[in-house]
């Protein structure tokens, strides 16, 4: 049934059942009169509603969503409203880098004996959306490409990692290795100037080992695979990790959910001197038959393909995560040689995010259609993802529950964003694996930045990663939030 | 005591007349505790209670061009000694952030009035927010412990609540803390503290202003006070000019001095009497003069002979 | 599937805005829908049998009424679909009542809403499942908070019901604001006379078990079965022994202790006990104003106490004891008067509340029952009432009206006049509110026969004018004048809040309260006693504002549903819980950590680890479900999918 033409727009409201709920009734029963636009979702509690039902609504062509629970200290089953305010609010300050006006989106708190007020909630919040008027639409949208400038200055001075002891480092493996079930690490890949994992079993496959800043890839991403805790008990390894310090933040992350235990992974650490973004260096060696040699000096390296030289300096062509990078070398490594390098000046937004910083909400709506139409619906993103330990049982799989369709749309795709993002929010330690995997270049790392930044401005400059025994920030909550300002309805 | 804001001084037309004492006062209260302030050039008229009586609009016009004077002079606020006018910049300034109501009281102006225009705010409300209690008792020369006083703010320093922000309407404090800080110990808890003197209703009802001002000091009276210590123009006025009428009205006598907050304060930063304007009251304040002196010359030889 | 959707008119209340009989029709094109008709009053009995002759005749397998709230009549129609063979959750309601014809008057909105309201009903149908109930065993035990009048009344019927109670009462002795009351209006007996008897009763009632000075510290579990921990908080005096003597009274030296029996008006010893009439009768110690506990020097009243009973050491006591049910009477407190400024703020000694005027009156009161002012002992000859002190005042942000004070303030004229027949009382009232029996007839007497004087306006301030005596300046709204009453004390009818604490009480128990503290009822008209946590009830004051008559009479009801609740001897969970699909779970323990209930535990499933729901701990908030990435646990009847269903159908871009 479509809503009334020019007259009404589409409003949806999830409400709890104790307090909220009851409030609108009792303003029904006192006849205060409300704009008809408004439809109500009835739920036990606030905390029951899930972040991407309000996505979905808003994806979905819904102009404004409305959630409305009991006042805090007053939930009816003592604190879902206050993990709800978390997470409402993170998701509140989401919105705007997907292109979708905040003002859409709101919460707050109605009694069941506060009749009236619901009837000014409803009544403004309405105004409020008429006012912004029909929520675009992606069908409409004109799509808009654009690229960030990847390079920044850095934190500390960026090389190529040749003087790192790794002789020291290897032979520290090979002294455990026979412990261990497996020591995950990189190899030189098809040519050098590419590595792939290495899966290291015995002292002859640690000589495979190499360090540099072709090693791009996060090895925490087996972590959960092979030591997880949905595996069978009988089934948990013992493993070795070598890692950058943006690596370590994975396995950090991975303890303190308790998803893997300290006593079945040992980490071995160098220290990094930033990775090359991968995507930039082969747009710029383009198609080429064999790569001759690549020869190293501090600065960069030089890559002979089919014959060209060509020069690649790590300052201006590394991972945009290097440049912000303030930990090279982990710091709760079992291992660890080299030394921590001087950081100076503090990080400064990553470049994918600045370049949506940049623009109107109109524009990040194009930005996304544009960039999201050409997704494969891969998911490559999620498979690389560290902390995406769902894995077979990711929601993008199943019908039970069917959050996504398998519509080739646009909508979904972006959709299918939103879940990861939401699902890494305040877990995402940004080690960029799902963008780097990205086969068709989808600066999706963005939105994930976006979480981070929220759950950081939020909770007292809360870092994933940073502390194995911190509480992730949406699994907890805090009568008096500090730093959540709620809006007047 | 310093502070980097540019304040603009607007007396008031009763400052220059009826409550020269008052003006004369304040103004060598607030140069000895250092607030810096400088008067606005051609200011005119609030309006007072006529103008706003007629059209809110024309009143508002009146403050306003105060207030955009005051701006160009560069001050960032604009002070006053009188409740009546600050009450009426700030309710014109206050009406003045309705899109609306500016364009009507653009029309009465030579141009229209900038859309931000300083805030104001009365000489008390000032140095309570300039000095501390400690910056003031290092100014005190003469306490004023002793003398029992009546303190009385009138109706309007305290309301309209929401736009005076004066503390509690009902029951306003300010006045106590700082005579508090000028020694004063026996200022009395003055149930009347914000019943009305019977303001400017002096002209057109005297009987009103001689019950309502004859109750005021009938209470001080009862409840022994030396003098009484107001903040308002008019209030002084009714209680000081017209206490014989209001002797009259309530068949009583009362012959209680009446003074402003800043002439006790002067008092007691030692200042002479004179540069006061006590010499203006109708009921002679001489015997308060005295008695300060006298409580404190006793206590200083009772410290003296202490510490022979 | 096959669905019956029912338009309720409700009279003219749903079809006078809504037109149910198109709202009716265009739910025949909704998918699954096999039936669709409109119904006069589907909660009626001749609806409620057309919807069980629907489901035979169209072999209905799910039922959508569309009518008033869930909150008002989902348990009526979940039984109907239930009596005609379905299960009870294949039911969905859309609230076209509450939520549409009574909030707007435009007929083709409405009727646009109310089709996508049952559209949305019946999206979430499809998606729901039979879900089935498991019982289990009830704790046949009540605890009661608050020992006042409603607390007595509710724990006197209860056990007499043959019920173990465990009645709580903060303060040193049951009796609560009654028990401070001189006489009671409109019979003008004495408070302590008809009180007394019953509270002995409490006292000697073998089923009853009384724990004053006691708060309750927590309270989890869910009806049948909650766990109560009691915080006894120490007296410094083993009750055990104390026999009540009132020899320690007598020779404590700390007199100047405030008594708060007495509402501050007088003094009372460090150790003493709250009145003569007091259950139980023993002693406590201030801690506050002891010399023993405040400077470590003293002790006499252990060295005369016959029994041995003072123990300066004594510390709290925490008693856990497991009930099946709660009735919460926790009654009032005053609001905090003092924000009137005008009034003195507190600072005139005569200016007093009528609770304190009430003591003053009473013969075991701290005057002997003579009238005399706070400030020097004189008897008052002038006396001004004043109504509606932090009632009915916006300004102040207090709307409401407390109910029982122009009664009670026509007693204390008429008291007045009977301690002084030379004095005269002012009242300045705003409206005489006296609706119940013999009321107004009281307050005509008050006026006719005692001569009091009733001064409609409101009193806009008071001052003592120097000479001892008060002013009391104020309006006659009925002459247009302004008046000023000259007189000797004031008394203030003083509005009233929920007891101080209330709201965290609240919390624990899992009820909802207002802005005044007071307990929200399950349904301001059909469920004034019950709460919307099943298994709390509610009696007296706490709920709202009453006066005896209606405190004994809502103490009696809780005790009838706590009764009627343990008339089973099992009784059935809500299935509305969690659940967890183990095949999907990844042991993750996000649910485990931030379910409020601890109702979530890992647990070795075939090798693996997987979360598992514990069925009479979980409460239903679905906290669980929002948080659990994979969808793993899904709360029933409010799943990912019936909601997104709702979402789906509501927003198709």
């Amino acid at each position: 049934m479509p809503v009334l033409e020019g007259k009404e727009l589409r409003i949806v409201a999830f409400l709890c059942n104790w307090c909220s709920y009851g409030g609108a009734d009792t303003a029904g029963v006192a006849r205060a009169t409300q704009p008809t636009d408004l439809r109500i979702i009835r739920v036990p509690c606030s905390g029951r509603i899930d972040p991407l039902f309000i996505l979905r609504a808003l994806l979905n062509g819904a102009d404004g969503v409305l959630v409305s629970g009991c006042h805090p200290n007053d939930c009816h089953y003592s604190a879902g409203n206050f993990y709800a305010r978390r997470r409402l609010e993170v998701l509140k300050q989401f919105l705007p880098i997907l292109g979708i006006d905040d003002r859409r989106f709101e919460y707050t708190w109605v009694s069941a004996s506060e009749g009236a007020r619901w009837q000014q909630v409803v009544t403004n919040f309405t105004a409020r959306i008429h006012e912004l008027g029909p929520a675009p639409r992606l069908e409409d949208a004109e799509p808009l490409l654009e690229m960030a400038e990847m390079a920044l200055k850095p934190l500390r001075p960026l090389g190529t990692g040749q003087k790192a002891p790794l002789d020291e480092l290897k032979n520290a493996i090979k002294a455990r290795i026979k412990d261990l079930d497996v020591v995950i690490g990189w190899q030189k890949g098809d040519d050098d100037a590419h590595t792939i994992p290495l899966f290291m079993r015995s002292e002859e496959d640690v000589d495979r080992l190499v360090w540099g800043p072709f090693n791009v890839n996060n090895p925490a991403t087996y972590v959960n695979e092979l030591i997880g805790s949905a595996l069978p008990l009988a089934k948990k390894k013992k493993i070795g990790l070598v890692v950058k310090g943006c690596d370590s933040k994975s396995v950090v992350e991975l303890l303190q959910e308790k998803l893997i235990d300290k006593e079945n992974i040992v980490l071995f650490a160098l220290p990094c001197e930033g990775t090359f973004d991968m995507a930039r260096i082969d747009r710029e060696l383009g198609r080429y038959l064999k790569i001759d040699k690549v020869e190293y000096d501090e600065a960069g390296v030089t890559i002979t393909a089919d014959g060209k030289e060509h020069r690649f300096c790590i300052a201006d062509y590394a991972q945009g995560k290097c440049y912000n990078c303030s930990m090279p070398l982990a710091k709760n490594a079992d291992e660890s040689f080299g030394d921590m390098p001087q950081i100076t000046g503090t990080p400064v937004t990553p470049p994918e995010l600045a370049m949506l910083d940049a623009m109107t909400l109109e524009q990040r709506f194009s930005f996304w259609k544009g960039e999201m139409d050409r997704c494969l619906r891969c998911y490559a993103c999620r498979n690389a993802c560290p902390m995406c330990v769902c894995r077979d049982y990711c929601i993008a799989d199943t019908r039970e529950p069917h959050f996504i369709s398998q519509e080739w749309s646009v909508r979904e795709k972006i959709y299918f964003q939103c879940i990861h993002a939401m699902h890494l929010a305040g877990r995402c330690t940004l080690c960029g694996e799902c963008q780097r995997a990205c086969p068709v270049g989808i600066p999706i790392l963005a939105l994930r930045q976006q979480i981070a930044r929220v759950i950081s401005q939020l909770f007292d400059n809360y870092q994933c990663g940073m502390d194995p025994e911190a509480t992730p920030p949406l699994l907890c909550y805090q009568v008096n939030e500090e730093h959540i300002k709620q809006r007047e309805l | 005591m310093s502070t980097s804001m540019k304040i603009g001084y607007y007396p008031g037309c009763s400052a220059k007349g009826s409550s020269l004492d008052y003006e004369l006062s304040s103004s060598e209260v607030c140069r000895i505790l250092g607030i810096v302030s400088s008067e606005i050039d051609e200011w005119n008229c609030c309006g007072s209670t006529p103008a706003h009586a007629v059209s809110t609009e024309l009143s508002a016009a009146l403050c306003t061009r105060n207030l955009v004077q005051a701006t160009k002079q560069g001050a960032d606020i604009v002070m006053t000694p009188c409740p009546s006018c600050l009450s009426n910049l700030r309710h014109a300034r206050e009406r003045m952030q309705n899109p609306e109501f500016k364009k009507r009281v653009d029309e009465l102006l030579d141009e229209p009035a900038p859309e931000v225009l300083p805030e104001a705010t009365s000489v008390m409300q000032m140095i309570g927010k300039l000095c501390s209690a400690e910056d003031i008792k290092s100014h005190v020369r003469q306490s004023l412990a002793g003398i029992r006083i009546a303190p009385y703010y009138g109706c309007l320093m305290s309301r309209p609540a929401e736009l005076m922000n004066f503390g509690d309407p009902e029951n306003p404090t300010l006045m106590e803390e700082l005579l508090a800080a000028c020694g004063a110990d026996s200022v009395l808890d003055f149930p009347l503290k914000t019943e009305c003197c019977g303001a400017s209703a002096g002209i057109p009802h005297r009987p009103l202003t001689s019950v309502n001002s004859g109750r005021i000091l009938d209470v001080a009276v009862k409840m022994e006070a030396d003098c009484i210590c107001v903040c308002c123009p008019l209030c002084q006025m009714n209680l000081d000019l017209r206490q014989k009428q209001a002797e009259r009205q309530v068949n009583a006598k009362f012959g209680i001095p009446v003074l402003y907050y800043t002439q006790l304060m002067g008092l007691a930063f030692g200042c002479d009497p004179k540069t006061l304007g006590l010499n203006k009251l109708i009921v002679s304040a001489d015997r308060i003069v005295d008695r300060i002196r006298a409580l404190n010359t006793a206590r200083k030889e009772a410290q003296g002979g202490n510490a022979a | 599937m096959r669905i019956g959707v029912f338009v309720c008119h409700c009279g003219s209340n749903i079809a006078g805005t809504v037109d149910c009989k198109a709202a009716a029709e265009s739910a025949l094109s909704l998918p699954d829908v096999v039936y669709a008709t409109d119904l006069m009053y589907s909660c009626a009995e001749p609806g409620q049998a057309a919807i069980e002759k629907a489901i035979h005749d169209y072999a209905l397998t799910g039922v959508v009424v569309a009518s008033c709230s869930p909150r008002m009549h989902e348990p009526t129609f979940r039984r109907t679909v239930e009596r005609a063979g379905l299960n009870r959750y294949m039911f969905e309601m859309a609230n076209i009542r509450e939520h549409v014809s009574w909030i707007g008057k435009d007929k083709v909105a409405n009727t646009n809403k109310a089709c996508e309201l049952i559209a949305m009903a019946v999206a979430k149908l499809r998606n729901d499942r039979p879900l089935h109930s498991q019982s289990f065993d009830v704790t046949k035990k009540v605890l009661i908070i608050g020992g006042g009048i409603a607390g007595i009344q509710a724990a006197l019927d209860c056990a007499d019901g043959g019920i173990p109670v465990i009645l709580v009462e903060r303060e040193p002795t049951i009796g609560g604001k009654m028990a401070k009351l001189d006489k009671t209006f409109p019979t003008v007996d004495c408070s302590a006379c008809i009180l007394g008897p019953k509270m002995v009763d409490v006292a000697q009632h073998p089923n009853i078990t009384l724990y004053a000075c006691s708060e309750v510290e927590d309270i989890t579990g869910y009806v049948g079965n909650f766990d109560v921990t009691i915080r006894k908080k120490t007296t410094y005096v083993d009750w055990d022994k104390c026999t009540g003597c009132g020899a320690c009274t007598e020779k404590c030296p700390s007199k100047n202790v405030p008594d708060r029996f007495n509402e501050n008006v007088g003094l009372t010893t460090a150790i003493n006990i709250p009145f003569p009439q007091a259950i139980p009768k023993r002693a406590s110690i201030n801690p506050d104003y002891c010399r023993k506990l405040t400077t470590g020097k003293c002790g006499i009243c252990a060295k005369i106490c016959p029994t041995k009973a003072i123990d300066y050491e004594r510390k709290d006591e925490l008693i856990n004891v497991k009930v099946g049910s709660v009735i919460a009477a926790t009654g009032y407190d005053l609001m905090d008067w003092t924000v009137y400024e005008e009034y003195g703020g507190g600072r005139y000694p005569d200016v007093i509340t009528s609770l304190q005027y009430e003591r003053l009156l009473n013969a075991s009161g701290p005057t002997g029952g003579h009238i005399k002012r706070p400030s020097d002992g004189k008897e008052p000859k002038r006396i001004v009432f004043i109504q509606c002190v932090g009632s009915r005042d916006k300004s102040i942000g207090r709307p409401l009206c407390s109910g029982f004070c122009c009664m009670y303030t026509a007693k204390q004229a008429v008291l007045t006049k009977d301690h002084i027949p030379d004095s005269q009382s002012y009242v300045f009232y705003m409206d005489i509110r006296a609706a119940g029996k013999l009321y107004d007839e009281f307050t005509r007497r008050a006026v006719e026969e005692y001569g009091t004087e009733y001064i409609r306006g409101r009193v806009s301030k008071i001052y003592p004018d120097g000479n001892g005596q008060l002013i009391v300046c104020g309006s006659d709204t009925l002459l247009g004048q302004r008046v000023e009453v000259p007189c000797d004390l004031v008394v203030l009818a003083v509005g009233i809040n929920a007891s101080k604490g209330a709201s965290h009480l609240a919390e624990k128990l899992r009820i909802s309260y207002d802005q005044y503290g007071f307990f929200l009822e399950g349904h301001p008209k059909l469920r004034p006693v019950e709460t919307n946590t099943a298994g709390v009830f509610l009696a007296g004051v706490c709920q709202g504002t009453k006066d005896i008559p209606s405190s004994v009479a809502q103490g009696s009801a809780a005790a009838a549903k706590v009764l009627s609740l343990f008339a089973r001897d099992k009784l059935e969970n809500d299935p509305q819980i969690a659940h967890v699909n183990a095949a999907r779970c990844v042991a993750c323990g996000k649910c485990i950590r931030c379910c409020p209930f601890g109702a979530i535990r890992e647990e070795e499933f075939r090798g693996q680890l997987k979360a598992k729901v514990i069925d009479t701990v979980c409460q239903g908030c679905g906290l669980c479900t929002a948080t659990c990435p994979q969808g793993a646990i899904q709360l029933s009847h409010a799943t990912d999918n019936e909601i997104l269903a709702e979402v789906n159908q509501l927003c198709q871009f």
